[in-house]
């Protein structure tokens, strides 16, 4: 009679079970529920938006084409111009990628070592402005800096006797300065999280480490590195995922001259797109992108798993 | 979950889902308020037009779309607006996104089917819309209306047919560019206006070689553009002076359509772009130059020769030098013998198939344009005590704006200067203004309206992408004439032969 008055608990993953807990914790989903909507309503919904790819979607015309869009892009027409931009995208973002992680780590480790906190607070500051400006501020000052006209640079050439160089339009040129002015903007504020991961670094290690005769390098390369290094993968895992989302930077800082090298396919979407109007083919362009920065993503995540036993997925 | 937990979570959750709320609240509160505001409008009585008793229904409300061109918000627009009102009891809802997204919003409003009543259209969109069946054609109703006898020139009318058929009517002309020269420089070197591209390069050499102002050869730009080619139609509209008779763009030659870009004369049109860019005669930075950037680089009085907006530009590029400059003086060439400027089309101010009353749209506001009266007088200088004032000999004065009191208004929508009718508001101009473009009007050629195809509608953005391309790469030197031809050919045959193939169909 008494085990007939004791309350009987559902079996775990019962509905039952789930509706009680739910219920038990009801004010921590109703808080969780803005956050649901917000993410339903700008994450998910616009989705819906991806079937464009498969139509032919214009001012004039909404007509589902099934994947022409794609053979076009892939064998059609356009096919010469999409695969130089996809090269040029892939290129791009893979060598700035790479140059990020290995200069915003070892600037980090640098930082990390300055004893004076007022000086490396500055430091880190004069570091950071840069990536507040936009991109269109960026490129202006680069365009004054390189001018084959009286720029700086040039300037500085020219007093060790050397022709101006017109760098914004000289292929050869394009690349090496693009890709150090995106980590003139941006390596300072790459750093933030290693330096966070860094005041995590159990500083016993260091204190035996030092015991054992390692200088300031040994210390660097056997005990920060390797204690970085699950920041690293993730943050470049991460990174990868947006690889090929460059536009704003490449949009600003090329042109005709350069195109070969500086065409990538955001910009090759925006132009089919929003310029020429042809949503479909935008919409196409878009998704392929998305869909190769997903295998990326994969890609990287299954070498992680190999290398560390781990995944971050 | 202990009762500190349950209050926060309670308080946490209220208020956030009262931020959301709240946010999506407000929107609905102003499209709610701009509806309401339209329904007032519509009861308030009119004037000049409620007279006037025909069969014509007269509209409500008119939902036009336009861009930077028209008077903007923060400077007045609501005055243009309520002057619209009073004259015509017509509520005018004016969409105006901003200058340089403009064609992006209205392509985007068409295919979300939020469609205007009335908008402006450049030639490239005019033809495509109404090829597509997305305008009214107003054929018939111009041709029967008062406006046609108000119009000087129905050439700039007849520049604007599409197989003879018309589905918009321009409020000004479509105006180009002529080339201004530093006249203090031609007087201190002797130089009278070239007349030929020999004496024209001859000016460049001896602006740079020789510069009046002081300036080393390396510190004179003779002549600079923003890029090597327009980056719409026409395509070709800058640098004439090397252009002459050549247009990177499809051209119609012996009755068949081209590709401009393999003709002979584009070749040697690049041959010239290309020895005169090594020659440094053209501005090095040429490929990366905006057109501010042309503008402040002549404005600091580095710039021999300019070609630029005729009429109103010559005064605003006088006026931006001369605090660098003193005496400066920007002076407007006729075109040299061997080329002409560029009339564009006029931008077409169109109605849209989706207007549900055409008729009362083109009477109460299409007509208005060009009626030698009142609403002509609205668009270009405004509303009197307002935008403009009377002077005591009856002349009119634009007053200063609202943005920047320093400067006046210098138009609500049409420039007064290039009206294409009998009436014109009478006010005095700058000389330096009438001059420039009296003398553009007697060296241009109105160019006819870009072809329509499919193909090109597909493909036009990329093509005209790899033809800017290739002129930059040829005219850097990276490529021969010949060899740059060859490769542009190779690049972008499966396009031009696809747009041609069309064309020619």
């Amino acid at each position: 009679m008494f085990a007939a008055k004791e309350k009987e608990r559902p079996p775990k993953r019962s509905f039952a079970y789930i509706k009680n807990k739910i219920y038990r914790d009801r004010l921590y989903y109703l808080m969780f529920l803005p956050v649901a909507v917000m993410t339903i309503l700008f994450y998910y919904l616009p989705m819906v938006g991806i079937r464009f790819a498969f139509y032919e979607y214009t001012p004039f015309k909404k007509e589902f084409v099934g994947l022409d869009n794609f053979k076009e892009l892939f064998f059609g027409v356009m096919s010469k111009n999409f695969w130089r931009a996809f090269n040029n995208t892939l290129f791009l973002s893979i060598v700035n990628l790479i140059l990020a992680t290995i200069i915003s780590v070892v600037l980090a480790l640098l930082l990390n070592d300055l004893k004076s906190r007022k000086i490396r607070g500055g430091i880190q500051t004069i570091l950071y402005l840069p990536h507040f400006m936009s991109w269109v501020v960026v490129s202006s000052i680069f365009l004054i800096i390189l001018s084959p006209q009286g720029g700086f640079i040039n300037n500085i050439l020219g007093f060790f006797g050397t022709e101006p160089i017109y760098f914004m339009a000289n292929k050869k040129w394009w690349v090496p300065v693009y890709l150090f002015i995106c980590r003139w903007k941006d390596t300072g504020w790459g750093t933030i999280i290693y330096l966070a991961a860094l005041t995590g670094l159990n500083p016993e290690l260091y204190e035996a480490a030092e015991i054992d005769g390692a200088g300031k390098f040994k210390q660097a390369l056997y005990v920060t590195l390797p204690g970085l290094m699950t920041t690293i993968i993730t943050v470049f895992v991460l990174n990868l995922g947006k690889v090929l989302n460059i536009f704003e930077s490449v949009f600003v800082l090329g042109n005709d001259q350069v195109k070969e090298v500086s065409d990538v396919i955001s910009v090759m979407a925006y132009r089919i797109g929003m310029k020429g109007a042809d949503y479909g083919m935008g919409t196409a362009i878009g998704l392929f992108k998305s869909v190769v920065g997903l295998v990326l993503v994969l890609i990287t995540d299954e070498i992680n798993k190999k290398i560390r036993g781990s995944s971050l997925l | 979950m202990n009762t500190k937990h349950r209050v926060f979570a309670s308080l946490a959750s209220v208020a956030l889902l009262a931020s959301l709320l709240s946010a999506c609240g407000k929107s609905s509160d102003s499209s709610s308020s701009s509806s309401s505001e339209s329904s007032s409008g519509t009861s308030s009585s009119s004037s000049a037009a409620s007279s006037e008793s025909d069969s014509v229904k007269k509209p409500e409300s008119i939902k036009l779309m336009v861009d930077g061109t028209f008077l903007l918000k923060e400077n007045g627009q609501d005055i243009i607006e309520k002057g619209y009102e009073d004259l015509y009891g017509i509520d005018l809802i004016i969409n105006q996104p901003a200058h340089n997204e403009y064609y992006e919003k209205v392509d985007l409003a068409f295919t979300t089917g939020d469609i205007p009543d009335v908008l402006i259209l450049d030639n490239r969109r005019y033809t495509s819309y109404a090829y597509n069946g997305a305008l009214y054609d107003i054929t018939d109703l111009y041709e029967k209306s008062e406006i046609k006898n108000n119009i000087t020139d129905q050439g700039l009318i007849d520049a604007i047919r599409l197989d003879g058929r018309l589905y918009g009517i321009p409020g000004s002309r479509g105006n180009g560019t002529i080339t201004y020269v530093r006249g203090d420089w031609m007087k201190k070197l002797g130089l009278q206006a070239p007349k030929n591209y020999d004496e024209f390069i001859n000016m460049l050499r001896k602006f740079k070689n020789e510069n009046p102002s002081g300036l080393a050869p390396n510190e004179v730009i003779p002549i600079t553009a923003a890029g090597l080619v327009n980056t719409e139609y026409p395509l070709d509209i800058y640098l004439r002076e090397f252009y002459w008779t050549a247009t990177p763009d499809f051209v119609k030659r012996d009755g068949k359509w081209v590709d401009g870009m393999t003709q002979d004369d584009m070749k040697q049109a690049l041959q010239r772009m290309h020895d005169a860019y090594a020659e440094g005669l053209i501005d090095p930075e040429i490929i990366t130059n905006k057109t501010s950037t042309c503008r402040d680089k002549f404005n600091a009085g580095k710039v021999g020769a300019f070609n630029y907006w005729a009429g109103t530009w010559n005064l605003n590029l006088y006026n931006n030098t001369v605090p660098n400059v003193p005496d400066v003086e920007v002076t407007p060439i006729p075109s040299i013998k061997e080329t002409y400027y560029i009339e564009r089309p006029a931008v077409a101010v169109c109605i849209t198939s989706a207007c549900k009353n055409p008729e009362g749209v083109f009477k109460y506001f299409l007509s208005t344009l060009a009626d030698g009266k009142e609403g002509q007088q609205l668009w270009t200088v405004g509303v009197e005590g307002k935008t403009y004032q009377k002077e005591a000999d009856g002349s009119l004065t634009f007053m200063p704006t609202i943005q920047d009191p320093t400067k006046p208004f210098t138009k609500t929508w049409f420039e007064p200067t290039l009206l294409i009718t009998k009436w014109a508001p009478n006010m005095k101009y700058d000389e330096r203004i009438t001059n420039s473009l009296s003398m553009f009007q007697s060296n241009m050629k109105i160019y006819p309206l870009p072809p329509y195809s499919k193909a090109l509608s597909d493909y036009g953005s990329e093509l005209n992408s790899i033809k800017a391309q290739y002129i930059a790469n040829i005219v850097f030197g990276d490529y021969s004439v010949e060899d740059g031809i060859a490769a542009y050919q190779k690049e972008a045959a499966s396009y031009v032969e696809s747009i041609l193939s069309e064309l020619n169909g």
